[in-house]
């Protein structure tokens, strides 16, 4: 019998983009999606489930209703960039990336699930300021004291491998920045930046490498370890970097992007990091008095001068996972996705505005 | 040495810097002993020295064991060379030249008079007596390498002569250009691995890493392609690739014409990057090298070819006239790529970032170049980690009742260390103060004038009023 398989926030950034894969590679296999909100492009043959993940009573009543054979869970929630460095919204965070994951695993040990991928994070490691992250691979610790984004990816990680055993298969993808068509976060931000005419200014030695990785690859690893943990199970209990195999300095991945909006920074200032520090102390000071929000902080200076990049061998050899989609092609597909949405956007703007608060809980 | 050398020089110290020290203290890792030598053999290292600028020195430091058939192997290659690039031989004896320069090898006596009068090389064919006589010397399973090396090479650059006949000068697909720069380069490479493996100087694993090997050939052979572009297309010859220069101009000649200059440059910058996706396969082939002096050897021309590689890059020059190194820099590059594979990265990390800095949006190959010098950085990265997870893995880990102890205690120590530098300075400072006491200092009269606010040191006469005006009452 084709197996059942439930991707929860499958209306999301990057379930939606899991959805499409799993379609597209086992036509045959049933699909459930799980989210809050409804999909932008409902599929056929996909049932859609509708459940606050939170809830473990609703959690346990639907997945005994569906009775999936594995469950692939990307809901979870991202915060928005200008949140990404306070420490305000831990309990919201944590409740719907450790509580929402934990009611998961349970729901699925309880419902005789086989197989459960979650989609967890490299922040899991990186994002402790402290550090830099050349190269990475899976022997480096997770963090429990970064951001609060990535602690509840560390805490939530350790729920998910710690329930692995002969009956229930499950594996932590790690993957990377991830950017694409519907992304909401990196390409809407570095658009801003033509706009408010910051593009000149690069913090650093503009050195450091990130990897950033195209959605569709991301979704492509979740199909391979979804069929890894259906027969193999050499990923059980693994936790894995997922990225696009293509680590450049954050600043070129920007410059890509504005080249793309036909935007050529008329000079280059590199603004020394420690400069750069104080200036976002100052910053956030200017912001807490007067509630305009800056693009800088200590928090993004750091962001944009750390190194980390995964060496991606682990993926490779337990999965054969091998991104199709370049980072080059990823931005052409992006840029034009981000145009067009603007544009509709522009013309119905004023109908819309009521759905705004939606992008306040990614589900991603 | 030129005026303009003078002043360049002057204004470039740390390039004579390195001149002078090449020339000091570069010790060669082995020397050849021409004493001892037959005199065929010497005929042959001075045939090297004409032949070679830049190979001749490092073949000759080169271990005892790999000297004479490496010379030999690139005498002989340099041979078959000669012929390709004779314009003045017909077709049909050229062709034939370059597929039995095999059999040659094995001929007594033989040697070639043929060859145009201007042909720079001429006179290593003339007296190539001698390299025949030499390579009959050397082991048999050398000769077996050097042969077979040769046999392919003549056979591709045969094909290639052919083809360039009927008219089909210059290289058409990037597929064409990898196959023209293997059979030039690509070959030696492999034929240099498999002497280097046999003699036991380098790791048996190369042997089985073909794209290795042919990686070690082509980024030189392609970067001198680059560099070269304008001498060769001066000698009616086109290297680059159709396939490449088509999509930035029309007629290959059109790259030359100064009103292209921003095409010309985006059709070399696609160029170095084809070379350039080389670079970390070569890393990872001399890290299989064991032996210092076949390291070097190796290294050298490498790390030659990266510097190279960012000097040509998105410059404007290439297309005017010979870019050439200035000696400083080609000395430095040398001293640093004699030592370790580590130093060797080192170098590839800076030309990969000069390549980096030079490198601009606007350039349609752009982001390509920047994930290229990324996976440079990358791989460096992955045979030399700077940082150790193993250290963040014990600082994550929950601490132990030893180390607990040891923390306890260093805290401790501090204390102690703080109390009795206090200590030592509060004993100090009360034997000081005491003896001031003793001998009759008025530390009442300081006091009360500090609290009126005097702050200043007084005059000796000064002085002494002031303690008068206080002691009035005794007196």
């Amino acid at each position: 019998m084709e197996p059942t398989v439930l991707v929860t926030g499958g209306s999301g950034f990057v379930g939606s983009a899991v959805v499409a894969a799993l379609k597209r590679q086992h036509p045959k296999w049933q699909l459930s999606v799980l989210d809050l909100q409804e999909p932008i492009e409902p599929q056929l043959q996909v049932q859609y489930w509708f459940c606050d993940i939170t809830n473990q009573t609703e959690v346990e009543t639907l997945i005994a209703k569906i009775k999936p054979t594995g469950i692939i869970h990307t809901a979870g929630v991202v915060p928005h960039l200008k949140d990404r460095y306070s420490r305000e919204a831990r309990q919201s965070i944590f409740r719907v990336n450790v509580d929402g994951t934990r009611n998961f695993v349970t729901a699925a040990r309880d419902n005789n699930v086989k197989a459960f991928v979650w989609t967890g994070s490299c922040t899991a490691v990186t994002d402790d300021f402290s550090q830099q992250y050349p190269n990475i691979d899976e022997s480096w610790p997770t963090s429990s004291h970064s951001l609060v984004y990535g602690e509840s990816k560390t805490a939530a990680e350790a729920i998910v491998l710690a329930a692995s055993n002969q009956h229930l298969a499950t594996c932590a993808l790690r993957p990377s920045v991830i950017f694409g068509p519907g992304d909401r976060q990196l390409i809407p931000a570095l658009h801003a930046c033509i706009v408010n005419g910051e593009t000149p200014f690069a913090v650093g030695d503009g050195l450091n490498m990130w990897d950033i990785t195209y959605v569709d690859n991301v979704a492509d690893a979740h199909v391979l370890a979804m069929e890894n943990l259906f027969s193999t199970k050499t990923a059980a209990g693994q936790a894995l970097f997922i990225s696009n195999e293509q680590p450049l300095p954050f600043r070129d991945f920007c410059l890509a992007v504005w080249k793309s909006f036909g935007h050529y920074p008329p000079f280059q200032v590199n603004i020394p990091r420690r400069l750069a520090a104080s200036i976002g102390v100052v910053a956030e000071w200017v912001t807490w008095l007067t509630g305009y929000p800056a693009s800088l902080s200590r928090g993004s200076v750091q962001d944009a001068c750390q190194i980390r990049y995964c060496s991606g061998v682990k993926a490779r050899e337990v999965l054969g996972y091998k991104p199709s989609v370049s980072i080059e092609e990823g931005i052409r597909i992006s840029c034009n996705d981000f145009a067009t949405r603007s544009r509709m956007q522009g013309r119905c703007d004023s109908g819309r505005r009521g759905r705004g608060k939606r992008s306040q809980l990614l589900l991603d | 040495m030129r005026a303009a050398d003078v002043i360049y020089y002057t204004f470039h110290v740390q390039e004579l810097r390195s001149i002078v020290q090449w020339k000091i203290w570069h010790h060669p890792v082995h020397e050849r002993d021409p004493e001892k030598e037959p005199v065929s053999l010497r005929v042959c290292f001075d045939l090297l020295d004409q032949t070679s600028r830049s190979f001749s020195a490092v073949i000759q430091e080169l271990h005892p064991e790999l000297l004479v058939p490496i010379a030999l192997f690139y005498l002989i290659l340099r041979g078959l060379d000669t012929i390709e690039d004779d314009m003045t031989l017909p077709i049909e004896k050229k062709d034939a030249l370059l597929r039995d320069f095999h059999t040659i090898n094995e001929k007594e006596g033989w040697s070639f008079t043929g060859s145009g009068p201007d042909e720079k090389d001429r006179e290593l064919l003339v007296q190539f007596h001698y390299v025949t006589e030499e390579y009959r010397k050397i082991k048999p399973v050398y000769r077996e390498f050097i042969n077979d090396i040769t046999r392919k090479m003549g056979a591709g650059m045969a094909d290639y002569c052919n083809k360039a006949a009927k008219g089909n000068a210059g290289v058409e697909t990037i597929e064409e250009y990898d196959e023209y720069c293997f059979y030039v380069a690509g070959l030696v490479g492999q034929g240099l691995t498999q002497l280097f493996v046999e003699s036991g100087l380098a790791n048996a694993a190369l042997k089985d890493r073909p794209q290795l090997q042919k990686s070690m050939g082509l980024f030189l052979q392609k970067t001198n392609i680059i560099r070269d572009v304008r001498e060769d297309w001066d000698d009616k010859r086109r290297f680059w690739p159709r396939e490449i220069w088509s999509k930035y101009v029309d007629n290959f000649e059109d790259l030359f014409t100064p009103a292209n200059q921003e095409a010309a440059l985006n059709c070399s910058s696609e160029m170095v990057l084809n070379s350039l996706n080389h670079a970390d396969e070569c890393l990872f082939y001399l890290a299989g090298l064991k032996e210092q002096s076949v390291f070097n050897f190796a290294a050298i021309p490498q790390a030659m070819a990266i510097a190279t590689l960012a000097l040509v890059f998105r410059n404007p020059d290439i297309f005017k006239k010979n870019v050439k190194m200035t000696k400083g820099a080609a000395c430095q590059t040398m001293l640093d790529s004699t030592q370790n594979l580590s130093k060797v990265c080192e170098v590839f990390r800076k030309f990969v970032r000069q390549i980096h800095k030079k490198n601009t949006p606007k350039d349609p190959n752009f982001l390509k170049i920047s994930i290229a010098c990324g996976k440079v950085e990358q791989f460096i990265e992955s045979i030399f980690p700077s940082q150790n997870p193993q250290a963040l893995v014990r600082q994550e880990a929950p601490e132990t009742e030893e180390q607990k102890k040891e923390r306890e205690e260093a805290k401790w120590d501090i204390i102690y260390m703080l109390m009795i530098v206090m200590g030592t300075l509060f004993v100090l400072s009360f034997i000081m103060i005491g003896i001031a006491w003793l001998v009759g200092a008025r530390f009442d009269l300081a006091f009360s004038e500090l609290k009126d606010g005097n702050w200043r040191s007084l005059g000796k006469d000064n002085a002494r009023k002031m303690a008068a005006k206080y002691d009035r009452g005794e007196l």
